[in-house]
């Protein structure tokens, strides 16, 4: 009993995800040896930054206990704004902190009206997405943005090195060890969750909940325009398009983490994001059709959620029960949620 | 993660003076009263609006859009949400257009089954395993989107015959007036029969305020939500049969422009008849609305990304009376 108790506790999930990992990456080994590469693991490396980017902005939205569905058009909107300034000759950080400042306006504008005035937050995000993917073309009516991309340096997130590993790695790897120290070790971490779980509770402890979702919206904008700032340093123009396929990975990667790891937060969003990366760079490694990826990561996605669902575990209680083991074994596992 | 809007107001003012009545009305159906307002001043403008090509068009398109949402609604008002609906489209789509090559009938009945089969599937997911629904729906439309592409591989199947539903589609009384609006404004008139005069109904509207309760007097809640979610894929899958005609082939990108379109069209439909709840006949309204709109800015020659931004405008003011208008009614009862 001891032992199962301990297979629910933080560091068993910790090692399942682990092994869960090494599987994956033994079968994806086994399946295509190119797999293992220098190429395709800096690849690997490249596209979670920018999943995970994104993913990690969507993971305060969700501690909050709410939805963002304006991903694809804040990463379209900011992506063409940003290319019309790199393409007017302003140097990067103008454009990224163009960018940043569009995202954090667009994300106060959900935020507030999700926050303040009650809006229900699918539907609002929703509606700001397509607004924003319409603006997206209001520059050049949709046509591709390239001018000065290589005299700017924009190319040099994606190809420069640091300690032999690509610096939008490193990258990735601040911001989450930033949002980890913020979220887990801090009051404004607390003050965070406190807002999801109950935020009538949180509000009568003196915590502002209305500020945090605000916030919280704020952060999602701003993570996924550093997210789509890395897609256009890898591919060297803007498109109205980029950013499209951020939204599937980074859900996947939020709620597929939460589940594995029985709960939202920073690190299992990056355990969730590397697992999805892996299987969608493996995936089109191995030839498999581009239409095929997006219904794999919901597939992923679903299974995930219904195998850690709290109906699933008590069906394996049940199940421990049926077999004659102890019924606080299905107990043990079932209380941790 | 729900979507709540106004509480039921049962007592309706039974009669009351005229004039009063005639307000009331108006203040009901204002979306009906702005719909001919936008079409006079469009068609002063142009009034190619008015051709009877043009008009045939609108109404294929609102046939074909309202099949779209019609579960949607009683999926939204129940306080749920479905962002699989256009997805289950593109695949019933694919599946009708590529099962053609056996007869219309089969095609027909694979695509509803497709529907039914996801919409069930959804319902289950969220009702027996209680996940979050935007999350199960998402996963399936992703899931949906691949398998309708997986069928074409990536490209469109054409079909040489568009068959009965496409005479449905195609056959014109008096010139300007489609077949398929006669069985679509029946199915209309069906459902707002069982969201006004049957208990369903009231399930529905008061699944939105308070699930437990409704659960608590009996109603079995769970499979009230498996048959919402069954009904909203069946009639998205109409939808797609009926696109599969209207395009003589199977498109497996079709989905996508669906979902704002859709959403907003029972968020504004919400803005009328039960005001801030999505119900029937303002779906069917708004449908209509849009459809104008968009005909008429195509015809103006605004370019698609403006259409786009139109919409969203649109949605976020649905979206604000729907709010407003809920909170009033709360301040109200609270003020009683």
């Amino acid at each position: 009993m001891k032992r199962l108790r301990f297979l629910s506790s933080g560091y068993g999930r910790g090692m399942a995800f682990i092994l869960l990992v090494l599987i994956v990456a033994a079968g994806f080994a086994t399946a295509e040896p190119r797999f293992l590469t220098q190429a395709s693991l800096s690849g690997i490396a490249r596209h979670m930054a920018a999943n995970g980017l994104a993913a990690l902005g969507l993971t305060f939205v969700v501690i909050v206990r709410k939805f963002d569905l304006s991903l694809a058009g804040v990463a379209a909107f900011s992506a063409m704004s940003m290319g019309a300034v790199i393409a007017a000759g302003f140097p990067l950080t103008v454009a990224i902190a163009a960018g940043l400042l569009i995202g954090l306006i667009i994300g106060g504008i959900s935020g507030f009206a999700i926050s303040r005035a009650g809006f229900p937050d699918i539907v609002t995000t929703i509606a700001v997405g397509s607004v924003c993917s319409g603006l997206a073309f209001l520059y050049t009516g949709g046509r591709s943005i390239f001018q000065n991309f290589f005299q700017s340096g924009i190319t040099n997130l994606n190809d420069a090195r640091f300690l032999g590993v690509g610096v939008s790695l490193w990258f990735l790897v601040a911001a989450y060890a930033v949002a980890w120290l913020v979220m887990h070790k801090t009051r404004t971490g607390l003050a965070f969750y406190a807002t999801g779980e109950n935020p009538n509770a949180a509000a009568f402890s003196g915590i502002s909940t209305s500020r945090y979702v605000a916030l919280a919206y704020m952060l999602c904008a701003a993570f996924t325009v550093l997210a789509v700032l890395l897609i256009l340093a890898e591919s060297g123009n803007a498109e109205t398009n980029k950013g499209a396929n951020l939204m599937m990975p980074a859900y996947a990667g939020v709620f597929l983490g939460a589940a594995i790891m029985g709960g939202t937060s920073v690190i299992s969003t990056f355990a969730g994001i590397l697992l999805i990366t892996m299987l969608l760079d493996g995936f089109s490694l191995m030839g498999v059709p581009y239409y095929y990826s997006d219904g794999v990561v919901s597939l992923i996605l679903l299974l995930g959620v219904v195998a850690f669902s709290d109906i699933a575990r008590t069906w394996i209680g049940g199940l421990k029960v049926l077999f004659g083991q102890s019924g606080t074994a299905g107990r043990a596992s079932g209380g941790q949620v | 993660m729900t979507m709540t809007y106004t509480e039921n107001s049962p007592s309706r003012p039974a009669s009351g003076m005229g004039a009063s009545r005639l307000a009331k009305l108006t203040i009901d159906l204002w979306l009906a009263v702005a719909l001919v307002v936008i079409t006079m001043a469009i068609s002063s403008v142009k009034p190619q609006l008015l051709d009877t090509s043009n008009i045939a068009a609108m109404l294929k398109t609102f046939s074909i859009m309202s099949m779209m949402v019609l579960g949607l609604t009683w999926v939204i008002a129940a306080g749920k949400i479905d962002v699989s609906f256009m997805q289950i489209a593109a695949l019933s789509n694919m599946i009708c257009a590529s099962c053609v090559g056996y007869g219309w009938g089969w095609a027909i009945a694979a695509g509803l089954a497709t529907g039914l089969f996801v919409g069930l599937v959804n319902g289950w997911l969220v009702a027996a395993m209680r996940l979050p629904p935007l999350i199960v729906t998402i996963s399936t439309a992703g899931i949906c989107a691949s398998a309708a592409a997986a069928l074409g591989k990536g490209t469109v199947i054409r079909i040489a015959d568009p068959g009965p539903v496409g005479s449905l589609l195609n056959t014109m009384l008096w010139g300007a007036v489609p077949v398929v609006v006669i069985p679509v404004l029946l199915i209309g008139a069906l459902a707002w029969f069982m969201q006004e005069r049957l208990a369903i109904g009231r399930y529905i509207y008061a699944m939105a305020q308070n699930e437990a309760a409704v659960r608590g007097v009996g109603v079995p809640v769970g499979k009230l939500t498996i048959l919402l979610f069954g009904l909203s894929g069946l009639s998205s899958s109409i939808a797609g049969i009926m696109l599969a005609a209207s395009l003589s082939s199977g498109q497996p990108m079709i989905g996508g422009p669906y979902l704002i379109n859709g959403l907003t069209v029972v968020l504004l439909g919400g803005m009328m008849v039960r005001i801030g709840k999505p119900n029937i006949l303002g779906t069917m309204t708004a449908t209509l609305f849009l459809g104008v709109l968009f005909s008429g800015a195509a015809l103006l020659g605004l370019p698609d990304y403006q259409r786009q931004i139109i919409q969203g405008v649109l949605l976020a003011l649905g979206l604000a009376v729907a709010t407003i208008a809920s909170r009033h009614h709360r301040g109200k009862k609270k003020g009683h």
